[in-house]
């Protein structure tokens, strides 16, 4: 252990993490700026387990960042069949098209 | 045989089954046969019955078939009574029915305009005869009712039957609606019975009828007057009868001048226990008999379509036997109601022969010197009219009349036989007037007759009853209800009631027929007056139309948006309201969704916080 950063200063990292990955996912219209939004959203809670598992000294916040990364895996999966979809059916890659579903 | 009384009414139920099914597609002679048939088989199903009912000795006759409805206490039961007072109505329902259904193949067969209204027409009269029966039969206030409405019905639509005319459809609904104002009455009277008694059983509920509180009594025999009044025709509900005229002559003999008119005067002789608890409501009765007596004799003075001088003649006389009830000659007015039915329906039909021979010409102005032409329906009419006006001795009207006078004169004093022998005057005058324009003077219009038997011969046998039944009738009557014993002809209030017809004829012949010469009078402005007064028959129409029909016509009009309806409206549309603001937030947008959900988490995390 040579240099200990306080765990605050990681939640600071995790917390703006998570805030770009939002300003991405809302602000991007193309599915896959979109999709890798979410990825970093997704490492931004990672973050945030493992500092705060290494703060209590419990393994508890490794198991939980193995499972956002089986997560993040399935999520790949099927999003990247909605991206084949959508590039198939509208011939564009920006959500924006497809808004069919509207009240 | 007795048992076998459901037959009467189950008969003319087939018939109208049979040709409602058929949808008029059967041949126009078997509908003839199945029209008439029914009726005819019911009716000797019914004579035989009635004759073993009365060798059987006893007072009445029950026959149970099935409960109509059980609710807990409340089990109205399809019973068929036969009583005295029952017998004669089915007598009188099925008897003169089949004649006038026999005469209605004849005449229908030549009046019906599309191709299945034939079908139709006894489809409809066939119906009638079944609720007819059940209104008389029934041996519960609930079943009557069911007659009562069923009867309705049919008035309506054979009053309607020559559809193609907006008029003839007009007085059809005149006629459900304002009858339809009696039927409210007679309906409300039947609850409260229900709810003093607990009993609809007609049997049941005027045995404990003596329960009753004088005021209580009081008022449910007023509201079954007003229903009475209503199908009656009498005043102040009997604007519907004259426009009834519009549907086939057959329809005007049996519904409206035979049997459905006189249903008014059956319930309150059946009811007759309740009403002698009440004095003052049968003083109504009386009144409103002797009210109508005398405003349909005098219309009848003035009117020139022939059918309708009939349907105010069988006003007054409906007339003269709720005078009856109300003074108590319970008999004489059930007796009055049996020749009326002869005599009326005989005159009905003659006039619909009249009618069809001069190609439905009404107006008694355009007919004249028709005697010799005619000489079926002159003779039917001069038997006819005989009757009505009471000739003495040798007419059944004279004996039903005399009873019904002289029984008034001894309980009720002078008032009511003047006002009687008045009318019997004035009825005297205007079937006079009637039988000397239609049948004599100069010809007008070339008739065509052709009658065949089924058209004459119910004639034959009408005419024939409308004489011998008056003291055949007595007899078997007087046997039967009691009451109608031995009338002293002699005693001078028996020589003037017998008199004042003889000199309405006497009157009648010298005026009409020019030898008293009254265009002085008809034609100044006080005749004149006084003449369209009595025309419009005193002006009830008018009367109705301006404090009535108008003003609920203007409350229709002002209301075309509904008020009430508005609240419902509001409701509908604060929903579809909300619905679409809701709905915009549905934009579809995969990014919009993302942001809500966002702030809604923010949202959520500040409330944790405590800082919202």
């Amino acid at each position: 252990m040579a240099i200990s950063v306080p765990v605050e200063h990681v939640l600071y990292v995790a917390a703006l993490l998570f805030l770009m990955g939002l300003a991405g996912v809302l602000a991007r219209r193309n599915v896959m700026f979109l999709l890798m939004s979410l990825e970093v959203m997704m490492n931004a809670a990672g973050l945030a387990f493992i500092a705060a598992g290494a703060k209590w000294g419990q393994p508890d916040g490794q198991i939980m960042f193995m499972l956002i990364l089986a997560l993040a895996a399935a999520e790949v999966a099927v999003a990247l069949g909605l991206v084949l979809q959508l590039s198939r059916r509208y011939g564009t890659l920006d959500v924006d098209s497809a808004s069919e579903l509207s009240g | 045989m007795l048992d076998l009384l459901w037959l009467v009414p189950a008969l003319p139920l087939l018939g109208f089954l049979a040709l409602f099914a058929t949808e008029g597609k059967l041949p126009d002679k078997l509908v003839a046969v199945i029209g008439a048939g029914t009726v005819g088989i019911a009716a000797l199903v019914a004579l035989f019955a009635g004759r073993e009912f009365l060798q059987s000795g006893e007072p009445s006759f029950s026959l149970s078939l099935w409960t109509w409805i059980a609710v807990a206490d409340f089990q109205p039961s399809i019973t068929l009574y036969l009583d005295a007072l029952s017998l004669v109505m089915m007598g009188v329902i099925t008897g003169v029915g089949f004649l006038i259904h026999l005469y209605a193949t004849g005449y229908m067969w030549k009046d019906h305009q599309e191709p299945a209204s034939y079908s139709r027409f006894f489809a409809y009269m066939n119906l009638f005869v079944f609720a007819m029966l059940m209104l008389v039969l029934g041996d519960n206030l609930l079943v009557l009712f069911l007659g009562w409405e069923g009867v309705g019905l049919c008035s309506y639509l054979l009053i309607g039957f020559y559809h193609r005319d907006a008029a003839n459809g007009y007085a059809a609904r005149k006629a459900f609606v304002v009858t339809r104002v009696g039927d409210t009455a007679f309906a409300l009277g039947l609850f409260l019975l229900f709810r003093e008694l607990g009993s609809l059983e007609i049997q049941q509920a005027l045995a404990a009828s003596s329960a009753l509180t004088p005021c209580m009594a009081t008022a449910i025999c007023l509201l079954l007057l007003g229903g009475a009044v209503g199908k009656s025709a009498q005043v102040p509900l009997q604007t519907w009868l004259p426009d009834a005229m519009a549907g086939p002559t057959p329809v005007s003999a049996l519904i409206h001048a035979a049997t459905m008119v006189t249903a008014g005067v059956y319930l309150i002789a059946r009811m007759q226990d309740l009403y002698l608890l009440s004095a003052n409501a049968q003083h109504y009765v009386a009144v409103v008999g002797l009210a109508t007596l005398l405003i349909a004799s005098f219309t009848a003075l003035t009117q020139r379509d022939i059918k309708r001088i009939l349907a105010y003649s069988t006003m007054s006389q409906i007339g003269y036997m709720f005078m009856a009830l109300g003074v108590g000659a319970w008999s004489a007015a059930i007796f009055h109601l049996m020749t009326h039915a002869f005599f009326k329906a005989l005159l009905f039909l003659a006039s619909g022969s009249v009618i069809l021979a001069l190609h439905h010409e009404q107006d008694i102005f355009k007919m004249g010197g028709l005697w010799k032409k005619l000489p079926v329906p002159f003779w039917s009419m001069a038997i006819g009219s005989g009757a009505l006006v009471a000739l003495p001795f040798v007419t059944s009207g004279f004996y039903s009349k005399d009873a019904i006078l002289l029984t008034a004169y001894d309980t009720s004093g002078w008032l009511y036989w003047g006002g009687g022998v008045l009318a019997a005057g004035l009825t005297a005058l205007y079937t006079t007037r009637m039988m000397v324009i239609t049948f004599f003077g100069d010809a007008k219009t070339e008739p065509h007759e052709d009658s065949r038997i089924n058209m004459w011969l119910p004639l034959a046998v009408l005419g024939v009853l409308s004489i011998v039944g008056g003291w055949f009738g007595i007899g078997v009557l007087d046997e039967l209800l009691g009451g109608l014993g031995d009338f002293s002809h002699a005693s001078p209030v028996a020589v003037v009631t017998m008199a004042v017809p003889l000199l309405g004829i006497l009157l009648g012949v010298l005026v009409f027929s020019g030898r008293i010469d009254v265009a002085g009078f008809v034609e100044s402005k006080a005749g004149d007056a006084l003449r369209r007064f009595f025309d419009s028959g005193w002006a009830f129409d008018w009367l109705y139309e301006r404090v009535f029909v108008k003003p609920f016509l203007w409350l229709a009009r002002v209301n075309k948006g509904d008020v009430v309806d508005l609240i419902y409206t509001l409701t509908k549309s604060i929903t579809r309201g909300l619905h679409h603001t809701g709905a915009l937030t549905q934009t579809g947008r995969l990014r919009w969704y993302a942001a809500n959900m966002a702030i809604g988490l923010i949202v959520v995390l500040l409330l944790a916080a405590g800082w919202l």
